[in-house]
């Protein structure tokens, strides 16, 4: 990052973020950078300085052009990949650095992730696929597959909880995939492109069940998408372009 | 169950993959149970054998073929220090023909002059009826084996050798040569050795003195090994087999025979392993994406290298048991088929049952080790991006 956006960084949010007392932010990024070596002199620069912080309870959406660094920066923020620089705060706590061990427990606790596509596991019937993330977290089977039934309800899928994947409509899976995000009650859910594989009606449905989960469970949402009536149905967008953030959609202008 | 559904998931190749291990389970199972059943005959003999000296003619041939011995040679023997007691016997095979293949052991008849009583360990018990006795002429005894082929039953009749004898007893099961004899006295059997001699020299023999074998028991603190070359010294033209001799010429070749007899069937099992870490290598390429959302919905490395370990460790156990009830199948019936002829060839023991699934699982574990550890290590991300 050059010095002069480290100015920028210094200017806008005073630099490290201060342990939030009142946990207005779910998660805080500071000046994340993340490079693909792909051969000896050539590599990718996937994130160069992204910086964004996430409310407690809002729904948030990314858009960018293809190769901004949308997924990179959902699965830093996330706790799935690790940056080489920057700083990754959740809940007030500092986690980049920490080892890989330590975030699988953060990701069980406290991240859900909704992926577009394939996403379910094709041999599990819904309400196995939902209990998985539960059971991964150490839930026991029994009560792991009662809140699935629970959640299937909640998304309207309560006739359909012993379906496999291959027997559900592309909207349906997506609201399973919902569900799971759901089971351990975490703060925020990542979806990367949920309803890039969806009509628009039915990209409308899910973007709606997100806003009721969002309303009713208080629950904070991050979505990429490239799909600008998706974005408008969230609280604000943000925008990426070439592994920074260009515009964090609060109406502060990120640079000079 | 979810993880059969996994193994599943390409039903052919999945078949095709525990098919390789019940081939190999298959394998161990049936060589197994030959190799079983061999020790155990080699065990009767070492037992038979033991504390004493067997005395018979030079072996010609292979020991199929030996001109008889005779009778005065008792005394002599007896005389030959260390010696306590000779007690001869004749014995003969129950069909003239000798079966052009055969495992197991061959029918026999055998009699008995009864001097071994008292000093011979290796005593069995009947089951019905009585042992036989000396002046039982034109009577016999039917070791376990031979009842059913024979149709025998205690004071009904069996025809052997073209003549009708009467039953008197049926002998405990012994695991090894006595279940296939026919027990008679030394009359009898002399004349029966007498009918089979080549007809250049039966003139010159003496039916009456016609001896088979001599068991010789020695006294108490005598080696084997000793008393037999002082007996092959001090008497013309015989062969004194120890227990040691026994062991060298049968049961060292067995042990040898065994080895390769398991090694062929472990080859063909690991094979079958191969098989096994080759559709877990490719199930693990296949469900890559797979592997990225199980990760990132919170699976551990741990829990997805257990997955997968659990998987093939399950299609090594339907392998194993499989090749089980395969393996079963054709060592029943082989038995069965072997009866009517009085040779059951195969022994299954339980120590073979367990220790074949047992392999198969272990080996489906081993199998999926290398594979399961590939799928643990993915990079989530990396496995999200993969197509
Ligand atoms: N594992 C990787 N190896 C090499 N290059 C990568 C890898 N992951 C991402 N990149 C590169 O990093 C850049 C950002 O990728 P990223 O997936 O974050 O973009 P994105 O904004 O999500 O794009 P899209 O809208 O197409 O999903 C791209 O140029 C991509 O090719
Ligand atoms: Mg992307």
């Amino acid at each position: 990052m050059s010095e002069q956006a480290a100015h920028v960084v210094e200017a806008l949010y005073g630099g490290e973020p201060q342990s939030q007392a009142d946990g207005a932010y779910i998660i805080q990024t500071r000046d994340l950078t993340k490079r693909y070596q792909l051969g000896r002199n050539n590599f990718v620069d996937a994130l160069r300085g992204a910086t964004l912080d996430i409310r407690r309870g809002e729904m948030a959406a990314i858009m960018g052009p293809s190769g901004s660094g949308k997924s990179t920066f959902m699965h830093i923020a996330g706790c799935l990949d690790v940056a080489d620089g920057g700083e990754v705060w959740l809940n007030g706590r500092r986690v980049d650095g920490l080892s890989a061990r330590e975030l699988v427990g953060i990701r069980r606790k406290e991240i859900g992730f909704i992926f577009q596509g394939f996403n379910l596991i094709p041999t599990l019937t819904a309400e196995e696929n939902v209990a998985l993330a539960g059971e991964y977290a150490g839930m026991g089977r029994g009560v792991a597959l009662n809140r699935a039934r629970e959640l299937l309800e909640m998304v309207g899928l309560g006739d359909r909880t012993r379906h496999v994947p291959s027997e559900l409509s592309g909207g349906q899976q997506q609201r399973v995939a919902i569900a799971r995000a759901l089971v351990n009650d975490p703060g925020i859910v990542m979806g990367d492109e949920p309803t890039g594989d969806l009509d628009t009606t039915t990209s409308e449905e899910i973007v709606g069940m997100m806003r009721t989960v969002n309303r009713e469970r208080g629950t904070t949402f991050l979505i990429v998408t490239h799909n600008p009536e998706v974005a408008s149905a969230c609280d604000r967008t943000v925008r990426m372009r070439d592994g920074v953030v260009v515009d964090d959609g609060d109406g502060t202008p990120p640079g000079p | 169950m979810r993880l059969i559904r996994n193994i599943f998931r390409r039903k052919l190749r999945a078949f095709l993959t525990i098919f390789g291990i019940s081939i190999g389970v298959f394998a161990l199972l049936v060589m197994g149970a030959l190799a079983e059943k061999l020790t155990l005959l080699v065990d009767g003999g070492m037992r038979y054998y033991e504390g004493k000296v067997v005395v018979t003619a030079p072996t010609q041939f292979a020991g199929l073929v030996s001109t008889p011995l005779k009778a005065s040679l008792l005394r002599e023997i007896e005389h030959v220090e260390g010696v306590a007691r000779v007690s001869a016997s004749v014995s003969a095979l129950l069909d003239k023909e000798i079966p052009a293949v055969s495992m197991g052991n061959i029918p026999t008849i055998q009699a008995e002059d009864g001097r071994a009583k008292g000093y011979e360990k290796f005593v069995f018990g009947y089951t019905a009826g009585r042992e036989l006795r000396n002046t039982d002429v034109g009577k016999v005894a039917l070791g376990a084996d031979l009842v059913k082929r024979l149709n025998g039953a205690v004071g009904g009749h069996v025809e052997i050798r073209g003549k009708r004898y009467e039953v008197v007893g049926i002998a405990d099961k012994t695991l090894t040569a006595p279940d296939n004899a026919v027990m008679m006295t030394m009359e009898d059997a002399r004349r029966i050795v007498h009918e089979d001699l080549p007809d250049a020299v039966r003139d010159s023999v003496d039916p009456n003195s016609i001896v088979s074998s001599f068991a010789v028991y020695l006294e108490e603190g005598e080696r084997p090994e000793v008393v037999a070359r002082r007996i092959e010294r001090q008497v013309d033209n015989v062969e004194a087999m120890t227990p040691l001799d026994f062991e060298r010429q049968v049961k060292q070749p067995l042990a040898i025979f065994t080895s390769i007899i398991y090694a062929v069937a472990l080859v063909s099992l690991l094979v079958g392993g191969l098989s096994v870490v080759n559709t877990m290598t490719m199930s693990v390429a296949e469900r890559t994406r797979e592997i990225g959302v199980r990760k990132a919905i919170g699976a551990s490395n741990a829990q997805i290298m257990g997955q997968f370990i659990a998987e093939s460790a399950v299609i090594g156990l339907i392998g194993g048991l499989a090749g089980l009830v395969m393996g079963l199948l054709v060592t029943v019936a082989g038995n069965a088929a072997g009866e009517a002829t009085g040779n059951a060839l195969f022994l299954v023991t339980n120590r073979l049952v367990v220790g074949a699934v047992t392999f198969a699982v272990a080996l489906g574990t081993l199998s999926g080790l290398y594979p399961a550890w590939h799928a643990a290590s993915l990079n989530p991300v990396e496995a999200l991006r993969y197509e």
